[in-house]
């Protein structure tokens, strides 16, 4: 359960501050209850300052009740339905009285919602429902209608006193220390925005029992992230073009918001065709995308983003009225966990690539091949040796150590066994294996004619320094490589 | 006693052709390049062709036929794909193209997948290849000519290359095998040809994988090699879809994508060939095979037009979740 439900008021006493409109709703309550018939109630304020709760709080004293989301036109063919169905069945004593909660009645639009706007005022003009309604902007010009026809209650900002002391409270329940700069600076950071506020607590609470000033730092960075958010959750949940494209000014990359909309698409949508629909819509986002880039032509983006905020909007039957999670895309996750993997792939790939006179794309799509080629103790050798592989890069194409069997090396073990144990890991091997390796390394360098003096014991100091410089040594000579890289076989 | 250890290098370059006789298939291209080099001349130069048919191998032994004993002074190789953008490029040529060839009648630039870069990229490659005309010749590759700018193709004479034919893959292959005294059955090399699919360097790849897996390579030493090559999990991927587990599917796809690192082409075409195996074995029914085929299909074409072939690919899997396994 998310902390903003777990911790929203269950009462009328509950709710913090505005005492004068909650009185004011209480009353309205009673009235009706009473039977005695109300003027429709028209809740205004900013975000996260407790309408919604209010308006839910007084939905428990009804018998039954409706919530709608005004901008929604779907929501217009339930209304008229509900309130035939309502007045057929209205009860002079309040009982079967239904509550009509209608939310962002400021988020109407104009024209194509015309039947909407004449639906709230046929409830308002007959009078026999209790009707609460919500808006944002109290100078919304959708609102000048019907101000005058309602009871209008303005919400403040909750004060950051007060978001203060419920912030601690809910430390205090769930067991997390604070500091109380660390509390007051998430509550000033809400700008008067509870529910805000309790979303970045539990952001940066949840799960540990401390709270400190870098978590602070953290939300900072997460703002955008958040924004970019609100639009995947406008787009996925309302098909309300104005609605959606507000939302959909978001700074960030069209491809970032590409990915977090195609990632929550499935959370949202239930029915096989809307999905399926949807992701037509993201994969044409993309195209336009793919177009711009190629070309240069930027001004195709603005169709990247038509296709994937109304074209995934639309892509749904009905919009869902039900709580879901949205996350962040696992792709960042994943990239960020593979980052070293994929930097290796990069690097071995430029490496190998000089060799063989390719782009690192297309020695990309020979890797297949040679991690087979990589499990063969000698080809490992080998390749490593041409293209100048360090024991590292050699761990992309196999996991265990390269070794030579017994069985294939058919040279007799050379006398100088022991000083060829030049590198110091080397040493804490296994005796049998470094006897092997050894003899590979000898049998090798005979073949090549480069034994020289590198075996004796007293060289073996400038030998470690060889192994040292091998990387300059490495782009410089391929021929020679064999001595600096003997350590190859050391993981 | 014969050592068994030798130092080889990767066959695909031990065994790369040194001069433009020894480059198999393309005859035709060929011989009208060797015309050039007696000529000791050459116009700009494009080819154009899948991969591993030959593409950087004649460009390399015609450089080296054309400029002689200097090749290497001035020839330059530049990968249009890997170059980290134009300037770098266009830098490149620039301090390439500005000293006169030394020991050589002309230098030679040899810029491959230019069909990678940018169309602004090919219009800043128009103008250097026609201020240095004099001092230098440009050798341009790609996978796709349509995808180079018209300025660029009618500034060069164009070659198209062929996948290479099976018989001559053969006698690469048995070459090879020779001159690496392998033990190798007939029916081995037939298969590598199969799954070569007129890819040589393709074929070179699979025979060195497969000899340093096993000392006598069979055909079914081949099968190992290709089906250890392939991108893992395809399968996987695919019938989770059909199962309707989308978010499985997707979360694998994501995976063998990111973390694998394979190509969106790639999975493409693996998606199309577990599709036609389901087919053949009729685990899946008829018309929506078809169906299926004809996604596929439109996925291949937007991941060449698209941004992002990963969510091209996610969304051809929502094609996926229909009841389409046959009882």
């Amino acid at each position: 359960m998310l902390w903003t439900e777990k911790y929203s008021p269950k009462s009328f006493d509950d709710v913090l501050g505005n005492v004068k409109i909650k009185d004011a709703i209480v009353e309205w309550t009673d009235e009706w209850l009473k039977g005695n018939t109300q003027k429709c109630m028209l809740i205004i304020g900013p975000p996260g300052t407790g309408k919604t709760t209010l308006a839910h709080l007084a939905a428990n004293e009804f018998s039954e009740y409706i919530e709608l989301n005004a901008s929604d036109k779907r929501s217009y063919d339930i209304l008229t339905n509900t309130i035939g169905e309502a007045s057929a069945s209205k009860s002079l004593y309040g009982e079967g009285l239904k509550l009509i909660i209608l939310d962002e009645v400021d988020g109407i639009h104009g024209t194509e919602d015309r039947g909407g706007t004449r639906a709230i005022n046929k409830i308002i003009k007959e009078g026999h429902h209790p009707l609460i309604m919500m808006a944002n902007d109290p100078y919304s010009k959708r609102l000048k209608s019907l101000k005058p026809k309602c009871n209008t209650l303005v919400l403040r900002k909750v004060h950051t006193n007060s978001i203060v002391s419920l912030l601690k409270k809910i430390c205090i329940k769930e067991g997390v220390e604070f500091e109380e700069h660390v509390v007051r600076n998430l509550a000033k950071r809400s700008n008067g925005d509870l529910r805000s506020a309790i979303n970045d607590l539990e952001v940066i609470a949840r799960g540990k029992n401390k709270i400190t000033s870098e978590d602070l730092e953290f939300l900072s960075k997460k703002d955008d992230i958040v924004n970019i958010f609100d639009a995947v959750r406008t787009v996925l949940k309302s098909k309300n073009p104005r609605r959606i494209k507000d939302a959909m000014k978001v700074d960030a990359e069209p491809s970032f918001i590409l990915e977090l909309l195609a990632e929550n698409i499935p959370r949202e949508y239930e029915k096989v065709n809307e999905l399926q629909k949807a992701y037509e819509m993201v994969s044409l986002a993309d195209i336009y995308l793919g177009r711009a880039f190629n070309t240069r032509v930027y001004t195709y983006w603005k169709y990247t983003y038509e296709l994937m905020s109304l074209g995934v909007a639309l892509s749904k039957e009905e919009t869902y009225r039900k709580f879901s999670r949205f996350t962040n895309s696992s792709i960042f996750s994943m990239l960020s966990k593979s980052r070293g993997k994929r930097d290796l792939k990069d690097r071995v790939a430029e490496k190998i690539g000089e060799k063989l006179h390719s782009s690192k794309k297309v020695v990309k799509e020979q890797f297949p091949y040679m991690e087979i080629m990589f499990q063969n103790n000698e080809t490992a050798y080998d390749l490593a040796i041409y293209y100048g592989l360090t024991d590292e890069e050699v761990k992309l194409f196999r996991s265990r150590k390269i070794k030579i069997k017994k069985t294939k090396t058919k040279k007799p073990v050379p006398k100088e066994i022991k000083s060829t144990e030049g590198s110091d890991r080397i040493k804490s091997k296994t005796k049998k294996q470094t006897h092997s390796l050894a003899k590979v390394k000898n049998s090798l360098k005979e073949e090549k004619e480069i034994l020289k003096s590198d075996n004796k014991p007293k060289e073996r100091k400038k030998k470690r320094q060889d192994n040292k410089r091998s990387d300059t040594e490495k782009k410089s000579d391929n021929n020679d490589k064999d001595k600096s890289q003997t350590s190859l076989f050391s993981f | 006693m014969k050592l068994v250890i030798r130092m080889n290098g990767p066959w695909v370059e031990k065994y790369r052709p040194k001069t433009l006789d020894e480059v198999v298939g393309q005859d035709h291209t060929i011989s009208r390049l060797k015309r050039y080099v007696k000529e000791g001349n050459m116009p700009n130069l494009m080819f154009t062709g899948p991969a591993g048919v030959g593409k950087t191998t004649t460009a390399i032994a015609l450089a080296k036929e054309m400029l002689g004993e200097y090749w290497r002074q001035n020839f330059l190789e530049l990968n249009a794909s890997d170059a980290r953008g134009i300037d770098t490029v266009r830098n490149d040529i620039k301090s390439f193209c500005r000293l006169k060839a030394v020991g050589s009648p002309f230098r030679i630039i040899f810029l491959d997948e230019v069909d990678n870069m940018t169309k602004d990229a090919q219009h800043a490659l128009r103008r250097e290849m026609e201020m240095y005309t004099k001092t230098s010749s440009f050798i341009l590759s790609c996978n796709y000519s349509s995808k180079i700018i018209d300025p660029i193709q009618s500034r060069c004479a164009i070659f198209r290359f062929a996948p290479v034919k099976g018989h001559q893959i053969i006698r690469r292959l048995e070459f090879i095998a020779e001159a690496e005294n392998l033990n190798i059955t007939t029916s081995a090399i037939e298969s590598i040809v199969y799954f070569a699919e007129g890819d040589l360097r393709r074929a070179v790849n699979i025979l060195q994988a497969s000899a340093s897996m096993d000392e006598e390579i069979t055909e079914e030493s081949i099968h190992d090699v290709v089906s250890k090559a392939k991108p893992k999990d395809v399968r996987k991927i695919v019938n989770k879809a059909l199962d309707g587990d989308f978010l499985s599917a997707r979360e694998l796809l994501r995976e063998v994508m990111v973390v694998q690192g394979t190509s969106g082409e790639d999975m493409v075409t693996q998606i199309y060939q577990e599709v036609s195996r389901m087919a053949l074995e009729d685990t899946i029914r008829e018309d929506i095979y078809i169906k299926l085929i004809e996604s596929i299909g439109e996925t291949d074409y937007r991941i060449r037009e698209g941004s992002n072939p990963r969510i091209q690919l996610e969304a051809l899997l929502t094609k996926f979740l229909i009841n389409a396994k046959a009882d």
